[in-house]
């Protein structure tokens, strides 16, 4: 059976994630995302009402980098979030050597 | 469908403890690491890794794997013994992330030990009706579009798999989407189990690479080349960008590196972003006689040390 179907879907940006949401995608639970959130390690949040939490494209981008450095290396989630911040450098100055034909 | 010696994908022997395998496992993603690899396939090697990492890291999935025996080599037609199926629990054809023949062989492990690894056993599972329940994992997968189709919204075919059936999605891609948004296609992840509803299928918007461009969030860069005297002189060109043609001025005195901000040509998403365009100067060739001639003459009658700076 083959079967095509068009269908339109909703950009992170435009309709947030909450916070159950995020983890569900993530496949963590709840208060796995509620520790790197207060750490400051995963959006930018922390003082609003926890069910007013919203996570947007980036955050579900780093959770899901920062998941797969901890479960990888069973790396701690600071050590986790300094590889990803690394990762992300490496990402900016690749493009910027991009830019100027330099790759 | 192929069979794939996960053994060997990993360097490792088929005897090997739980704990060498995870030291094989880290070895490799350190090495083919994208961000970090030299090596061209550095993707597609990492995609091999996890993926024989997801069966031969998780007991009960390797021996699993194990129970389909050493029969093939590595690249050979294969089916699974008829009762591996119940013998294993579930398993069907569903969701390969834009699914081609390939990923079926990993699809056979794919929904084992579900709802357990992060989430404690079973978040989002419950008894419904005496019965068990649970929601479908929610699948993510990446799409490429051109910068082009960021401008005008465009239409993207996945084909994907969920329980025996195959299908296609025809995916609408918003204009002004920007690289590493996510697009939430709810309901389109795998299939639940009991009665529960689907996971949702997120997909990570990213952009082909393009040498005329270099985009940022919304802004995108791009490079003019120039001729000297419309750097010297100023001039009013025509420049093609993603949205069509702009005439532009280039202001009298520009250097190569100099920035021109279009407002609002960038990607057009809620704020859109700018287009920067950065002037390149280029020296026509002195390969003929008049040219070598016109450049003997700046050379004489201008001033000019390009080397001032340096101290020179």
């Amino acid at each position: 059976m083959h079967e095509m179907t068009s269908i339109s879907g909703v950009l992170l940006d435009d309709a947030a994630l909450t916070l159950e949401e995020l983890a569900r995608a993530c496949n963590v639970e709840p208060e796995w995302v509620v520790r790197r959130v207060r750490a400051g390690i995963l959006g930018g949040q922390p003082a609003v009402q926890i069910t007013e939490w919203r996570f947007r494209s980036g955050d579900l981008l780093r959770a899901r980098r920062l998941l797969r450095v901890e479960r990888d290396f069973d790396a701690n989630e600071d050590v986790a979030a300094l590889v990803v911040d690394l990762g992300d450098e490496v990402r900016r100055l690749r493009a910027r050597l991009h830019a100027l034909g330099l790759d | 469908m192929e069979y794939k010696d996960y053994y060997q994908t990993l360097g490792v022997e088929r005897t090997a403890s739980a704990d060498d395998i995870k030291k094989a496992y880290r070895k490799l993603v350190r090495q083919y690491h994208p961000d970090v690899s030299k090596h061209k396939d550095a993707t597609e090697k990492t995609k091999e890794i996890n993926e024989a990492y997801e069966v031969l890291g998780d007991a009960e999935k390797r021996a699993a794997y194990d129970a389909l025996g050493q029969a093939p080599r590595q690249g050979q037609g294969f089916q699974p013994p008829p009762d591996w199926g119940r013998q294993y629990g579930q398993y069907d054809f569903g969701g390969g992330e834009g699914g081609s023949a390939e990923d079926i062989f990993a699809d056979l492990f794919a929904h084992m030990g579900r709802g357990r690894s992060h989430r404690g056993g079973g978040a989002g599972a419950g008894m419904g009706g005496g019965g068990f329940q649970m929601r479908g994992e929610d699948i993510h997968a990446a799409i490429s579009i051109d910068l082009r189709d960021a401008y005008q919204g465009a239409t993207r075919t996945i084909g994907l798999r969920a329980g025996q059936q195959e299908k296609t999605l025809s995916v609408n891609i918003p204009k002004g989407v920007t690289p590493g948004q996510q697009l939430r296609l709810a309901g389109q992840g795998h299939p639940g189990i009991g009665g529960g509803g689907p996971g949702d299928l997120y997909l990570e918007i990213q952009f082909n690479p393009d040498a005329r461009y270099r985009v940022d969030g919304s802004s995108v860069y791009q490079n003019v080349p120039v001729a000297p005297w419309e750097a010297a002189l100023g001039a009013g060109i025509s420049v093609p960008t993603p949205s069509g043609a702009v005439e532009v001025t280039v202001p009298p005195g520009s250097q190569s590196g100099r920035k021109l901000r279009l407002k609002g040509r960038g990607i057009p998403s809620s704020q859109p972003g700018d287009l920067y365009l950065i002037l390149d100067v280029v020296l026509p060739p002195a390969t003929s006689q008049r040219a070598r001639e016109l450049y003997e003459t700046m050379a004489r009658d201008l001033a000019f040390n390009p080397r001032e700076r340096i101290g020179a």
